[in-house]
């Protein structure tokens, strides 16, 4: 008895262990997932919601490749199997397509291939006039200046980041993926002669519902509420935040926070962040990588000159995250500095430079813009500078206003001094501004064909050249602005070799641990990350500076980390890193210490400390949380043929009941012994 | 319970208790003595509690009526204003659906 127990029990649990396994594998052979999408998500600001949002159990709909405009009266109009789930080819993702899918009820998603082939002359998806109420310029400043009523400066935006919409857009970046999702298509979908296909079709399903929802004060308001009252708090949004950058030639005391005496400073800044339509995804070669790039050769251009001759002034150095959100970097530096919570506050600063895109230069000309308002004779003093090279730097029209820049939100609080330095007079060059196209290939970075990727490594393409004699105009620039002497310009020159690093590779190996595959996006982010606290960009910058401006120490790793233990070490002056050292052929190489005044600050617009979610003055826009976000594609049967299976099979299992005895009489034998 | 086997003054009993426990904010007290009770009160032929149930039946259908309004219209006007009422609409709320207004 025990052991037939026993026997029927392992026969149970196996038959079940069996169809777990095979449960898992039915659910294989039906849906296949898609693994490399990209979302888009929703953000907030004090008035609205920008982005996508899909239903709670995703949406699903009907695949249909967006060629031709036919396809696109069969989606919108005439196909009789809505909703449809669009694959839409690059040349269709422009704003008068998006908008007429946003109208239209009858498409369920959106699935954007990305790629080159198609791609339109130009294509940015940020706005026309981009930060145009966080700026300086305002109905109090410059009235006639703002909201770009003298320059567009994007006139190719066609505002698709900033729409709202009510079905999820996903990116394919994965050309594989694409064919598969293509032969699915060409399978089961597609049109014989005109008439409709038959079921079953290709269908596909996208999950990414957002928790956010109306703006920024609601939903704070709503985390707020179930931080309190719940038991199970659903947090809805997250702020934007991160960390700027920042060094100085002279190491400044970081203990020591508020008025720094007998500090004298001139910024020289860039921004570090861009952003693109999708998650995450922001290459922003033309936008930001130009200017740090430039901005990273000119400090390494002017560290041995500011060793050996040192300038009167300091020279503070910037990269400030989070700008394309309504500059939430700087505007939080300026804010620091405003309540004496940094190391210099506005009474030191002397005057700023400014680093805008630079990349696309036509010819030989670099523009410098400044604010007609508070302009004020030869600020900068450029001529000089740019004695001996291969550009000419020029002013835009007297009575044009500043590009978007980090120095607008300086001016909102004091009149510096300060120019903009800029490839472009009027309107951007950069015909891919905040875009996913915006990329090595808009920089013209191109090679030689027959080099390999170590040679490609060391070779002075174009772009290099041309970011590296900007680099030299803006280190000469500054060294003269902080006051130093003119003989010893011509020492100041900035290395094209720079955009890679080649002398410096050895730090760089424990560097790209934290790029990973493919190249790095700009995005700002959430703050924690996978790879620790701080976004992986902001790191490689943090320590690539470390490398051009440190030195080396021989401290043990103990007390590299604990540097107030050592007596010649000063913690409030700089900062230590434990780095591997330069990899040679045979080993990686001994790690050491090396010690750098870089720091990070942190990059939240203040709005969120004050708790004014409605701020008209910082940047308020916060990301939404979600659970999940995937995609994928499975063949869809319809409704009917489900309710005929279950029909079937109540009746097979009503007919099974009801003739019992007979299928199962046989087992049964009555013992028919009386006594 | 079966009914069937109470005596007479036992179902006035319950059908009191069911009539004034529903003045407590519980109008579903009241829906169970309108069910339970209605063919004893309607059905049945006449026996001598039996008038007095049927007028506890017929208040207790009249306060689940009430109920039923009240609660109806409230529901209704929620539902369709809660997103327009911002702050209060939040306030207002056990679960706040989370990616809609």
């Amino acid at each position: 008895m025990g052991f037939k127990l026993y026997d029927s029990m392992s026969r149970v649990m196996c038959v079940s262990a069996a169809a777990g396994v095979l449960s898992s594998s039915v659910e294989q052979k039906i849906y296949v997932e898609l693994n490399e999408t990209v979302p888009c998500v929703r953000l907030l600001n004090a008035t609205h919601q920008i982005g996508c949002q899909s239903s709670i159990s995703g949406d699903t709909g009907v695949l249909h490749v967006l060629e031709t405009e036919s396809d696109l009266d069969w989606i919108l109009s005439s196909g009789p199997h809505p909703p449809y789930m669009v694959i839409m080819e690059t040349a269709f993702f422009n704003r008068s397509v998006m908008m007429r899918m946003k109208n239209s009820s009858r498409v369920a998603g959106v699935a954007v291939i990305v790629s080159k082939t198609g791609l339109a002359d130009n294509f940015s998806p940020h706005t026309t006039c981009p930060n145009q109420n966080t700026g300086v310029y305002s109905a109090s400043y410059g009235s006639d200046l703002a909201n770009c009523n003298v320059t567009m400066w994007n006139p190719l935006g066609n505002g698709l980041s900033y729409e709202d919409f009510a079905f999820p857009v996903f990116a394919l970046k994965d050309e594989n993926q694409t064919q598969v999702i293509r032969k699915c298509y060409q399978d089961h979908n597609l049109r014989v002669n005109g008439s409709a296909p038959q079921y079953p079709l290709c269908a596909m399903q996208l999950f990414s519902h957002m928790h956010a929802a109306t703006d920024t004060v609601t939903c704070m308001r709503r985390t707020d509420l179930q931080n309190r009252f719940s038991i199970n708090p659903e947090v809805l949004c997250d702020p934007l935040s991160d960390f700027n950058v920042w060094t100085s030639t002279r190491p400044l005391n970081n203990s020591a926070k508020g008025h720094a005496a007998n500090e004298s400073v001139v910024i020289a800044a860039t921004r570090l962040d861009g952003r693109s339509f999708f998650w995450e995804q922001a290459p922003s070669a033309e936008g930001t990588v130009s200017g740090i790039v430039t901005l990273l050769a000119t400090i390494q251009a002017l560290s041995p000159v500011t060793q050996e001759a040192p300038p009167p002034r300091n020279i503070f150095f910037s990269f400030f995250q989070g700008e394309a959100f309504d500059y939430i970097g700087s505007s939080k530096m300026v804010y620091d500095m405003e309540r004496n919570d940094f190391v210099i506050d506005l009474n030191n600063v002397h005057s700023m430079l400014e680093i805008g895109q630079v990349g696309l230069r036509r010819g030989r000309s670099l523009w410098m813009h400044s604010d007609p308002v508070s302009r004020q004779n030869k600020s900068v003093d450029t001529e000089s500078a740019a004695a001996g090279l291969n550009l000419t730097v020029d002013q835009p029209s007297v009575s044009q206003p500043l590009p978007p820049s980090s120095f607008q939100r300086f001016l909102r609080v004091r009149g510096i001094p300060g120019l903009v330095l800029a490839d472009h007079n009027t309107s951007f060059n950069n015909r891919y501004y905040e875009s996913l196209y915006d990329d090595a290939e808009n920089l013209n970075v191109t090679y030689p064909p027959d080099l390999s990727p170590d040679e490609q490594l060391v070779y002075e393409t174009d772009a290099a050249k041309s970011l590296a004699e900007v680099a030299t105009l803006v280190a000469r620039s500054l060294y003269i602005q902080a006051g130093g002497e003119k003989k010893n310009l011509n020492n100041i020159t900035a290395d094209p070799k720079i955009w890679f690093l080649h002398q410096h590779v050895s730090d760089c190996v424990r560097l790209l641990w934290f790029l990973g595959s493919g190249p790095p996006q700009f995005y700002i982010g959430l703050g924690p990350r996978i790879h620790g606290p701080v976004h992986s960009v902001t790191r490689f910058v943090q320590y690539i500076l470390a490398n051009l401006t440190g030195t080396v120490t021989n401290l043990t790793e103990s007390q590299c980390q604990n540097p107030s233990e050592v007596n010649t070490e000063n913690k409030d002056l700089f900062s230590y890193f434990w780095v591997s050292g330069p990899a040679s052929v045979n080993n990686t190489g001994e790690p050491f210490c090396r010690s750098a005044s870089v720091r990070l600050s942190k990059a939240v617009s203040p709005a969120f400390e004050l708790l004014e979610y409605g701020s008209p003055n910082y940047s308020i826009i916060p990301q939404s949380r979600w659970k999940s976000i995937r995609a994928r594609i499975f063949p869809m049967l319809t409704l009917g043929v489900g309710v005929a299976v279950l029909l079937l099979s109540l009746l097979v299992t009503y007919f099974i009941s009801s003739k019992a005895e007979l299928l199962f009489s046989s087992a049964r034998e009555t013992p028919a012994t009386t006594y | 319970m079966n009914l069937e086997r109470i005596p007479n003054e036992e179902k006035l009993g319950l059908s009191r208790r069911y009539y004034l426990g529903g003045f407590a904010f519980l109008p579903f007290l009241w829906l169970v003595n309108v069910l339970w009770f209605f063919r004893e009160a309607f059905l049945k032929p006449t026996y001598t509690e039996q008038p007095q149930i049927k007028s506890y039946v017929k208040k207790s259908a009249l306060g689940l009526i009430v109920w039923v309004a009240v609660l109806t219209t409230w529901i209704t006007i929620f539902q369709h204003f809660r997103a327009q009422w911002g702050e209060v609409g939040d306030y207002l709320s056990f679960t706040i659906p989370l990616g809609t207004a």
